[in-house]
This record gives structure tokens, sequence and C-alpha cells, in this order.
């Protein structure tokens, strides 16, 4: 990154190499959209090449890479107007119905749509964690730093989130089981 | 459980737990402070979650970013050069009368003495002929390439060729068939342009109007055809219209081109 800051560009397509599956990943898992995701990755590139000048170079590049990525889907609905749909959601996301064919799947396809359910029931914060440290394999001082909070504050929310994931869990198995 | 325990559990899902706090989860497990089926189930749920599998990215995202880094790269050119101009007229600017007298006197003189060696002459010539020809050669080469970068700044050197040999040509021609990269494609065709005297360049830039299906690349291409004034285009210009399904603003548009080139 600190070429691209020199002025090499070029370079630019190096980082996109390496880190844009996962930056995709990063928002699918949060909108479950994949046009959106995939605008969202192209956004997050263009403002690394808009602010490279303020890359400091303290940090790991996925760390600014991750807080630009937050930034922009935080705009992206702020611009639509939907974060307090948005926020609804998160409050209101309590299973939903039984998911039509729930009963003919296989156990692990079961457990994999009630996993699913239950990641995306959880708020934001906490499914940021859960997303940075689980699948894109972020330290927690990592993700401390993008969400500005303390790297103990991060642990916590790990396991809470976790905490509240078997919770849900349990109780989605059991709602589709019954019904 | 208090938090410190909620942060030793965290710490061990990630594997980031040392010894001796390995060895306090182990007694406080031990000691019932952390319920043992708990801490399994925490554990099951963190493995499981690699259940949750995602798509992946479609090829175009790729092809945006890098049609927007050549772009970017093309813009930093410009400015790299416009910087060097402007360095230039400032210098000329801060330049005293007595200061460009002598440095006009000085390209006289340089001017003079080069006169005098033709055979100099002959040579600097010869040079600009090689670096011509070694100018062709690379932006043939970038176009073959597999990167989009690459292809559009090889456009762009066509820019900076005097006159264009026959592979240049093709190799341009080829490009605005068959360029995966809209920006490229358009790039082509005012590279093309310039060359829109030679009636290989004049031939391929109106039989490349069938083979387009970007909107776009269809407008440039129109946008061509007025500026070299090519009246036989009107009728691939009809031709498309019933082969292709076209917005309505590119319709407008080849109806224009066509009622001004006829």
């Amino acid at each position: 990154m600190m070429k691209v800051k020199e002025g090499q560009i070029d370079k630019l397509g190096l980082l996109y190499e390496r880190h844009s599956t996962s930056l995709f990943s990063f928002f699918y898992r949060k909108t479950k959209e994949q046009q959106l995701s995939e605008d969202l990755v192209q956004s997050v590139f263009e403002r690394i090449l808009k602010y490279r000048d303020t890359y400091s170079g303290n940090g790991t590049f996925s760390t600014w890479m991750f807080s630009i990525a937050k930034n922009a889907h935080i705009d992206y609905y702020r611009k639509k107007k939907r974060l307090r749909e948005v926020e609804i959601l998160d409050e209101e996301r309590i299973p939903g119905d039984n998911p039509s064919g729930y009963v003919e799947l296989d156990d692990r396809a079961k457990r994999k749509l009630v996993l699913e359910k239950a990641l995306d029931s959880l708020d934001e914060d906490k499914k940021e964690v859960v997303i940075l440290s689980r699948f894109e394999g972020l330290r927690y001082q990592e993700i401390a730093d993008i969400q500005g909070i303390s790297e103990n504050a991060v642990k916590v929310r790990m396991f809470r989130a976790l905490k509240d994931l078997k919770r849900i869990v349990t109780t989605l198995s059991e709602e589709y089981s019954n019904e | 459980m208090n938090k410190k325990h909620e942060q030793l559990i965290a710490d061990y899902l990630q594997g980031t737990l040392d010894e001796n706090l390995s060895k306090e989860l182990e007694q406080l497990i031990e000691r019932g402070e952390i319920d043992f089926i708990d801490f399994r189930a925490f554990e099951q749920l963190h493995q499981e979650l690699e259940l949750i599998a995602i798509p992946k990215p479609r090829e175009e995202m790729r092809n945006r970013f890098f049609d927007m880094l050549a772009k970017e790269q093309v813009n930093q050119e410009f400015e790299e050069e416009n910087r060097i101009i402007q360095n230039v007229r400032i210098w000329f600017r801060n330049l005293t009368a007595s200061q460009l007298a002598y440095t006009f006197m000085l390209l006289i003189v340089g001017g003079f003495i080069g006169n005098l060696s033709s055979s100099d002459a002959d040579q600097i010539e010869k040079l600009t002929s090689e670096m011509e020809s070694m100018r062709q050669m690379m932006m043939v080469s970038m176009l073959e390439g597999p990167s989009a970068t690459d292809r559009l700044r090889a456009v762009n050197i066509s820019s900076q060729l005097e006159q264009a040999d026959e592979r240049a040509v093709h190799a341009l021609l080829f490009t605005l068939n068959n360029d995966l990269s809209e920006n490229v494609r358009i790039q082509s065709i005012e590279a093309l342009i310039r060359w829109g005297d030679n009636p290989t360049v004049r031939k391929g830039l109106i039989r490349s109007i069938a083979r387009q299906e970007s909107d776009l690349v269809i407008v440039a291409l129109a946008d061509a055809m007025i500026e070299l004034g090519a009246a036989n285009a009107a009728q691939e210009f009809e031709k498309l219209k019933k082969d292709k399904v076209l917005t309505s603003s590119t319709l407008d548009k080849i109806d224009n081109t066509i009622a001004v080139l006829l």
C-alpha cells in the first residue's frame, strides 16, 4: 500500500487480487445481496485510491481496508435512507416462519439453514465481530481498531454473540421441527 | 460467568491463549466456575459456523475494478505531463529579457550547427524511425496481454505514433472487435480515427459496427463515422437497427447519424 501511496497506483491491482474476495465475503455476509456486495467492493477500492494519502502504515492494511468497508456499508444505507429500516429489522428479526421444505432437508442442511438465520438475527456490531473474527481471520486487536473499542470489549462482544447465536439456534431448531 | 471468563473463552476460540491462560481456563472449568457443557457448546457452534457458505464474486466485479484502475492511471499520466508543461511555462515566465535573448541565441546556434552536419540529421531520422517501430511493437504486444490496464495503455501509446503500420492497425481493429473491456474498445476507436484516411482503418471501423454489443461503443462508433464522413456506414447502422435490441437513446443516436451521413 505504501507504493500505491507513493504514486505507483498499478500496485493497487495486487492488493485487489489479494483482498477483494475477502471483502466481498464481508459484504455478502452482511447484506446477502450479490450485486450490492460487488458494488460495495468497488466503492471501497475507489475510496482507497482517493484517500491513499491518508494511509499511515500503522497497523495492517486489512484493518484500514475493513474500516473503510464498514463506513462504505453505513454510507450506503444512510444514502438510501434505509438505515432506520435495517435497525428496525434487526430488533424485530426474531425467528421467522418455518422455511418451506425444511423438514425434507438432511441434518447438515437443516443445521446450515438455522445457523444462517441465526447469524442474520444478530445485531450489526456482534455480527461484524463474528464475520471478521471467524470468517475473515482478523485478530481481536484489529477488530478493536475497526470498531473503535478496546480489545477486551471485542472479546466480550464475541462471546456474547456466540451466546445469542446459541440461544437463537436452539429456538429456531425447535420452532422449525414443531411446525 | 464474568467478563474475564468471557474473554478467556473468546481467546480460546481464536486460538490465542498462552500456556498460563490455558491452565487458568482448565482450572475454572474443573472448579465448575465455567460450565463444561456450555463451554463445549460454544466451541462446537464456533466450528459449525463454517457450514455457512457464500457465493463467489462474479468476473464483472474484477473487470470493473481494472477498468477503473486503468482510467486512473491514464489520468495520472496526463496530470504528470500537465505538471511538467506548467513548470516549463513558469520557468519561461520568470525569464528576464536578457535571459530570453540568450536562450534564443543558443537555439539558433544549435540549429545552425545541426544543419551543417547533415549526416547527424540522417542518424537522428534513422533513430526516430527505429523508436517509432519499437513503439509499434510494444503496443502490439501489450494489446495481446491479459491485463485491461496494459491494453488501455497500449491504445494510449498508439496516440504517440506518427504513422501506424499494418500490424498495429490490425491489432487495434482486433481490439475494437474482441476486447472484453468497453473502455479499451472505446479508446481504440479514438486511436483509429487519427488514421481515418487509411482505407484499411476506414473499412475496419465500418465493419466493426455490426460486431458491437455495447451501446456505448456503438455511440462512439457513430461519432467516429460522422467525424470521418463515412457515408457507407449508414447501411451498417440500418442493419444494426434490424438485428440488435438497442436502447431508445442509442436508436435516436443512430437515426441522427444516418441522417447526417446521407
